[in-house]
């Protein structure tokens, strides 16, 4: 081979190469888009620019959230009673039920989308007047009709249940109240299998929502015990429960999240506060410049961190330094804040 | 000569309760004797919620500020004495300030 047919070679191999560099970058991206679950409205932050980037108008206070497996709707209970089915790319509800019915006011503490897409998961307290007296009625997990919001079936479950999250394929339902009842759900009847005992060994804890989704298929929350504070996780793929006690006087946190390499867990209240997983200890607490916040989110990459909700702020922090880079003001107060991630894989 | 009763049970879970009460005699009981009669909180467990404990450090208590709680605690009726509860007579009170700390001064409730 000659000098110049080497040259040639050399050249078409470091043009390929860089076509192939330039297409694998072009092609290979994640984009979050988060949702601020306000009150009688849903914002929507850009996860490049940090910027608020839309709106969508729902009626009533909202709580409890859920995404379709296409990530295309939104599905967000409202004043305990509604469920919002949101189409995200049109920006608006496009149906509504509401789970009260046969003359019993129904409230959901607790929500979680079936698989079918069709019916889902809630945690129900219901009560009704009968010749004026207040009948109240058991507590009960049921799955429910989504088209109507009518209850397909029920099984009781004990008081103060509220956060539930769906394990093994949503064979099986974890009820999380003083203690976890594990509801085996895959059969017509459903049957309690197991629990987890939480109040007999003191704990204290405040599942707000099943942040599963954007932790990686694991349920996280905090936990208190009369001297520390502990992270209790559930597997959703295999249902498998943890309990991490953490070393140190406790901090104060209403909800906690992942970083996406497992390292580190983000903690909010009125502090930011990063634990280091491999210790099981406190690495940095950090002071929320515009004070108590009740949800924690974590970028796909693992960047930013963003505290939200309680009051009318979303404030993002550097995950490496832990400084705050930007406070958003928001319409509303808020309650939640949730990440959806688009992927597109080299 | 028999106390008139300033109100009258009318149904009968009222009467009930009266039936209760008659025989019931004031107490007093500390939280350190036995096991602590705690009232439904901020969390599934019958404890108030750590928001309220003290904290050694800055800030001391409870969220801050406490507007940013506020709706939290009315909505779902975890204090149905101090903000309005949002489950049976003020379901849409938020739609009167959605946003506390900016529309407070508008809030209306009984």
């Amino acid at each position: 081979m000659n000098a110049k047919m080497k040259n040639v070679l050399l050249g078409a191999t470091i043009v390929g190469t860089l076509i192939l560099a330039v297409a694998g970058t072009a092609t290979a991206w994640a984009k979050d888009t988060y949702y601020y679950i306000g009150y009688g409205l849903i914002q929507i932050v850009d996860g490049d620019s940090d910027a608020i980037v839309g709106e969508i108008p729902v009626e009533g206070w909202l709580r409890e959230t859920d995404f379709s497996a296409d990530d295309k709707f939104l599905y967000v209970t409202a004043n305990r009673h509604l469920i919002h089915k949101i189409d995200l790319a049109s920006r608006q509800v496009v149906h509504t039920i509401d789970v009260a019915g046969g003359g019993w006011d129904r409230f959901i503490f607790g929500f979680d989308l079936a698989p079918d897409g069709k019916t889902a998961w809630v945690n129900l307290l219901s009560r009704k007047t009968h010749k004026g007296d207040v009948i109240i009625g058991k507590p009960m997990l049921a799955q429910i009709d989504l088209s109507d919001g009518k209850i397909i079936r029920s099984i009781e479950v004990p008081w103060g249940s509220a956060t539930i999250v769906s394990v093994k394929d949503s064979s099986q339902i974890y009820v999380i109240g003083k203690d976890i009842v594990k509801v085996d759900v895959a059969a017509e009847e459903m049957h309690i299998i197991g629990e987890y005992p939480m109040f007999e060994k003191q704990w204290n804890i405040l599942p707000l929502w099943d942040n599963s989704r954007e932790n990686n298929g694991v349920f996280i929350v905090n936990y208190y015990t009369p001297e520390l504070m502990g992270l209790l996780s559930i597997d959703t793929t295999s249902g498998e429960i943890t309990a991490t006690p953490l070393e140190g006087p406790p901090v104060f946190a209403y909800s906690v999240m992942r970083s996406p390499d497992k390292k580190k867990v983000y903690a909010v209240m009125d502090e930011l506060t990063v634990i280091d997983m491999a210790t099981a200890s406190y690495e940095s607490i950090t002071m929320v410049p515009n004070g108590t916040n009740y949800a924690i989110n974590v970028s796909s990459d693992g960047k930013k961190i963003y505290v939200a909700g309680g009051g009318a702020t979303t404030t993002v922090f550097d995950a490496q330094s832990q400084q705050a880079i930007k406070v958003l003001q928001m319409e509303t107060d808020g309650m939640d804040f949730r990440r959806v991630t688009q992927h597109q894989d080299p | 000569m028999k106390t008139k009763r300033p109100i009258q049970a009318l149904n009968e879970k009222a009467r009930a309760i009266q039936s209760l009460a008659d025989g019931e005699n004031k107490s007093v009981r500390a939280s350190q004797q036995g096991p602590p009669a705690m009232p439904v909180g901020c969390t599934t467990i019958f404890d108030t919620g750590w928001e309220t404990n003290p904290r050694p450090t800055y800030p001391v208590g409870n969220c801050m500020s406490s507007a940013k709680d506020f709706h939290g605690c009315a909505g779902d009726c975890w204090w149905p004495a101090q903000v309005p509860d949002g489950l049976t007579n003020h379901e849409d009170f938020d739609k009167q300030c959605p946003n506390i700390a900016r529309d407070w001064r508008v809030l209306k409730y009984d």
